[in-house]
């Protein structure tokens, strides 16, 4: 039962735009950045948007991402629509649900990386010392426990990208939202970054990335080519069924309720 | 909610730590403003201590007769400081003076006819503007004042005599032994029969500098001045247990005797001293407006620092909203901010004011005066100057938009 249970979450959809539109300026002006896009995302993708500047890539992750609304079409995040919803609503998605990873990597100059990567449970209600725990358990898992009260300019550009992809990840969101994470980076840090995407996205995690470099399309399970605000090509690599399976995270709660029902369940049988 | 705030005052503590100078700088502004108002309640509380302790050194069974209405409004406060009416309104009369003594529990009754006159010395030495007061041989004894020489004033003297001030026995004399000597008021001679020794409290209950001041018998003084006016009738108790019954027959008793008048006060204990009270509070107040005004400035100089601040973080609010701040957490992190930086200033201006009322009272008769209300003044007066100037640019950081602030580089 228990794998049935999984193969509907991989073929889960996560994400639904039905007839997308974004429209800049008005009138005379108006020029659009997406115009009746069409994109259905599941569970465990990892999708490269590809394309040239200006074709509407950052917008579309920008409203995916719920820091932009559409002007027109619909938007459902786990079968909700999210396209009218208030800013304060947004907000609070994109601290449960959403991961960002910048070019620029993003991280605050003034706060230790520690921090950094603990910011985005400081509006998710949690205690320092938790926030501080979670956000160190993160950057263990990017080999970066050394460097926790590093500030960010004593960091190479590979270890800034690894703590702020640490931090997209600290609170376990839906989906991760990449902008070029390689654009600012050199060769060897991007191969170093993009296998710990790679990782992440092998532990069930979906990722939306955007990107100018052909080469990096090896990482992805599906590569869509975008064109003046619609989808030119869109290829899937890897079959819906053969997509990760996400890791289910245990919490110690939840591992002590499933002792105490085995537990009440032996009781029962002995009684019998 | 206690949580978030929490959190947010550990980023706001953070943020201003970082720009210390920038930082002391605002709250000096505030402290400036609030320390002006703390000097200013603390030398008008020391003012006002001073005045109702007078009441409590001479005790709590006095009953003072003034004339007019209850002085609880600020016109009739202020007009019966700025003008002379009070002495042409006063309606008490010597007569007045005798109903009172036949009462039960009136231990001894003093007139006050307090006019402003010139004196003339035996060489031709002349106090243009002397006060007069006009009482009778009790006056000593509700006072409880005592002489340096001679005797105080007596009834039934056969010449018109009189009781002086030391100050005054200087200026006239230039000695503090004139007894014997003869002053002229008013054409009528009067024989200095006593000298009060020194109380050195310009500020009393009968608004009379004593040691300035010629006492003669206001029976004396009706005789040759045919206005002669009482302003105030002092009155001491002999069981201050019923003080209140007795204040109640003595006006009973005047309005009686008075066939119906009842322009008059009969005040007792912390009453005596209200009027003087109620001007001082008039006055802190007007001051403290004033000083208000450094306050306003101060909280100008917390609004700037927080609008330059809000542009040098804008990434970085870029950065929180797009990780998951509300407009409603950016906002609450930026006015806590405004308030550290405004209560800070707060503490310090409360230490300053202190400091500095201290050291004025090194040069003045008054001993600084503090009180919870002042604190508490204080302290909301510098939290809400902190959310009052910290609302603007905390509600600009909130309405950043996280996909151009992400653009802005400062």
């Amino acid at each position: 039962m228990n794998e049935e249970q999984g193969k509907s979450n991989i073929n889960e959809t996560i994400i639904k735009l039905e007839g997308l539109s974004k429209r800049f300026g008005y009138g005379d002006a108006a020029s659009f950045a997406l115009k009746n896009f069409d994109l259905e995302v599941k569970r465990g993708e990892f999708i490269m948007i590809m394309g040239p500047s200006g074709c509407g890539k950052t917008t579309l992750l920008n409203i995916i991402g719920l820091l932009d609304t559409a002007t027109s079409g619909s938007y459902f995040l786990n079968d909700e629509p999210v396209n009218r919803i208030s800013p304060r609503r947004q907000a609070r998605l994109r601290a449960k649900k959403i991961g960002f990873i910048f070019q620029n990597f993003n991280l605050i100059p003034n706060l230790p990386i520690i921090e950094n990567v603990a910011l985005p449970l400081v509006y998710s209600g949690y205690h320092k010392t938790r926030r501080l725990i979670k956000a160190s358990e993160s950057l263990d898992r990017f080999n970066m426990k050394d460097k926790e009260y590093y500030l960010p300019f004593q960091l190479s550009g590979g270890q800034q990208q690894r703590a702020a992809i640490a931090r997209a990840i600290v609170s376990h969101p839906e989906i991760i939202l990449a902008d070029e994470p390689t654009g600012n980076l050199d060769s060897k840090s991007s191969i170093t970054v993009m296998d710990e995407l790679k990782r992440i996205h092998s532990e069930g995690n979906t990722i939306i990335m955007v990107t100018h470099n052909p080469a990096l399309t090896s990482y992805a399970t599906r590569v869509i080519n975008m064109l003046d605000g619609a989808i030119d090509t869109d290829i899937k690599t890897v079959k819906d069924s053969d997509l990760p399976v996400p890791i289910e995270r245990k919490t110690p709660k939840k591992i002590f309720k499933s002792r105490k029902k085995t537990a009440k369940k032996s009781k029962k049988k002995g009684k019998k | 909610m206690a949580l978030l705030f929490r959190t947010h005052y550990e980023l706001a503590k953070s943020s201003l730590k970082r720009n210390r100078t920038r930082s002391f700088l605002t709250c000096l502004g505030i402290s400036i403003g609030v320390a002006s108002i703390v000097l200013i309640l603390s030398l008008m509380g020391s003012i006002s201590s001073l005045v109702s302790s007078q009441v409590s050194k001479i005790g709590s069974n006095l009953i003072v007769v003034r004339p007019s209405s209850t002085l609880s409004t600020v016109d009739s406060i202020v007009s019966e400081l700025t003008t002379s009416t009070q002495y042409l309104k006063s309606n008490l009369t010597l007569k007045d003076v005798t109903t009172i003594k036949k009462i039960d529990n009136v231990a001894a009754v003093s007139p006050l006819a307090v006019s402003v006159n010139s004196l003339k010395g035996e060489t031709d030495t002349t106090v243009p503007s002397a006060t007069v007061v006009g009482t009778n041989p009790d006056f000593i004894k509700i006072q409880n004042l005592s002489l340096k020489n001679g005797t105080f004033l007596r009834e039934d003297a056969e010449t018109p005599t009189a009781v002086i001030g030391s100050k005054l026995a200087g200026t006239l004399f230039g000695t503090a032994e004139p007894i014997g000597k003869a002053i002229t008021l008013l054409g009528q001679r009067f024989i200095i029969i006593g000298v009060l020794a020194e109380v050195d409290d310009p500020i009393n209950f009968n608004n009379i500098d004593l040691d300035n001041a010629f006492f003669v018998c206001a029976s004396a003084l009706n005789k040759i001045d045919n206005s002669l006016q009482i302003q105030q009738i002092n009155i001491r108790v002999e069981n201050t247990g019923s003080i209140d019954d007795t204040a109640s027959t003595i006006h009973e008793s005047l309005t009686a005797a008075k066939s119906g008048d009842t322009n008059f006060t009969v005040l007792k204990g912390d009453e005596i001293t209200h009027p003087a009270g109620s001007l001082l509070s008039i006055v802190s107040g007007i001051l403290s407006l004033v000083a208000g005004i450094s306050l306003i400035v101060g909280g100008i100089g917390i609004m700037n620092i927080m609008l330059v601040s809000v542009t040098e973080r804008t990434h970085e609010i870029g950065i929180r909203k797009a990780i998951g701040a509300t407009s409603g957490n950016i906002r609450f992190q930026f006015l806590i901010e405004a308030l550290i930086l405004s209560v800070i200033g707060g503490l310090m201006g409360l230490l300053l004011g202190y400091l500095l009322s201290f050291l004025l009272c090194l040069i003045t008769p008054f001993n600084p005066f503090i009180s919870w209300q002042i604190l508490a003044i204080t302290f909301g007066v510098s939290v809400l100057v902190g959310l009052i100037f910290g609302l603007y640019p905390a509600m600009k950081a909130a309405h950043k938009n996280p996909i151009y602030s992400l653009k802005f580089w400062a």
